[in-house]
């Protein structure tokens, strides 16, 4: 674990981003795995899982063209849209995070880790205000095949939201403290949720807009 | 320093959400009226620009273009496989039903 407060050697810098350079060939900076390599193996792996689903939503959707279309154009695309850049500015700004964290700019790193749970929070009442729309419009989990597929990946997406938040705790109580401070823990944390974020990216584009 | 990498930061997030409003654009441009069309070339745009999107969150947002050359391989590779997952699928779903 890397800890922050007197870090070793002595940084360069690419794109603002402090890299440690002591490289075997010279001018070049050192490449580094974002975080802890275990949350990329866990990344790699719920990639896979997902795309599993996908194949599965896909196969099902070609065998019932005509269902799929007809309960899809009761999603509002415009909620889907939303929602996606609300997870997109979230992402964001955890990026801003780690760069901040990274400069020793630890103030900015804490303001940004709070607007990534904010955008996080916005996702979640958004998400929970179409559920509730579907259901008074009588789309529930029996209703059909869609709608099926629909509320067990937007759920299971939801619940990867809600485990990032407690990730996103981590990472503020990291921060928080000069003595805790550690950018390997700051960066796993930000790995997560980019990783919540990339996973609703073909979740909106199945659901909503593949015809 | 800072500064410019904050402004890479906003391109990054410009283009992925205006790819996410180019949704907008696709989504009904192959429907008539309320009805909603089959289209394979709708599909297959919209899942290629979802992947677009996930390769540029994983080397700019999840800084994959620093990482070693393992990881950005492996990354890139799981794009690659999620795009003939995709894309096979829905291709042989449409071809055997």
């Amino acid at each position: 674990m890397t800890n922050i407060a007197g870090a070793g050697s002595a940084p360069d810098e690419v794109d603002g981003r402090s890299v440690a350079t002591d490289t075997k060939d010279g001018d070049k900076p050192a490449k580094f795995v974002p975080g802890q390599p275990d949350m990329w193996a866990f990344v790699l792996f719920e990639t896979l899982l997902f795309t599993s689903y996908w194949v599965v939503y896909l196969i099902f959707r070609t065998q019932n063209h005509e269902l799929f279309l007809q309960s899809q154009a009761d999603l509002d695309l415009r909620i889907g849209v939303f929602n996606t850049i609300v997870l997109l500015s979230s992402s964001w700004s955890v990026a801003r995070c780690v760069q901040a964290s990274r400069e020793g700019r630890f103030r900015a790193a804490l303001t940004n880790a709070f607007l990534t749970i904010f955008f996080g929070f916005v996702f979640l009442v958004s998400k929970m205000f179409e559920w509730i729309k579907e259901i008074q419009m009588g789309n529930t989990f029996t209703t059909n095949e869609f709608f099926q597929h629909y509320y067990f990946l937007t759920s299971i997406h939801f619940l990867h939201v809600l485990i990032g938040f407690v990730v996103m705790g981590v990472v503020v109580y990291q921060l928080w403290s000069p003595a805790r401070r550690s950018q390997q823990l700051v960066e796993t944390g930000a790995t997560y949720w980019h990783t919540v974020d990339f996973l609703w990216v073909p979740i909106f584009a199945l659901l909503y807009v593949v015809r | 320093m800072s500064a410019t990498f904050n402004k890479r930061l906003l391109v990054v997030w410009l283009v992925l959400s205006s790819m996410t409003l180019g949704y907008v654009l696709i989504d009904r441009s192959v429907d008539e009226g309320g009805t909603l069309r089959a289209s394979a070339v709708v599909t297959v745009s919209t899942i290629v620009i979802a992947l677009i999107k996930v390769r540029i969150i994983f080397r700019e947002f999840m800084e994959t273009r620093h990482a070693p050359v393992l990881l950005r391989r492996l990354t890139d590779g799981w794009v690659l496989l999620m795009a003939l997952c995709l894309l096979g699928s829905y291709f042989v779903g449409m071809a055997v039903r």
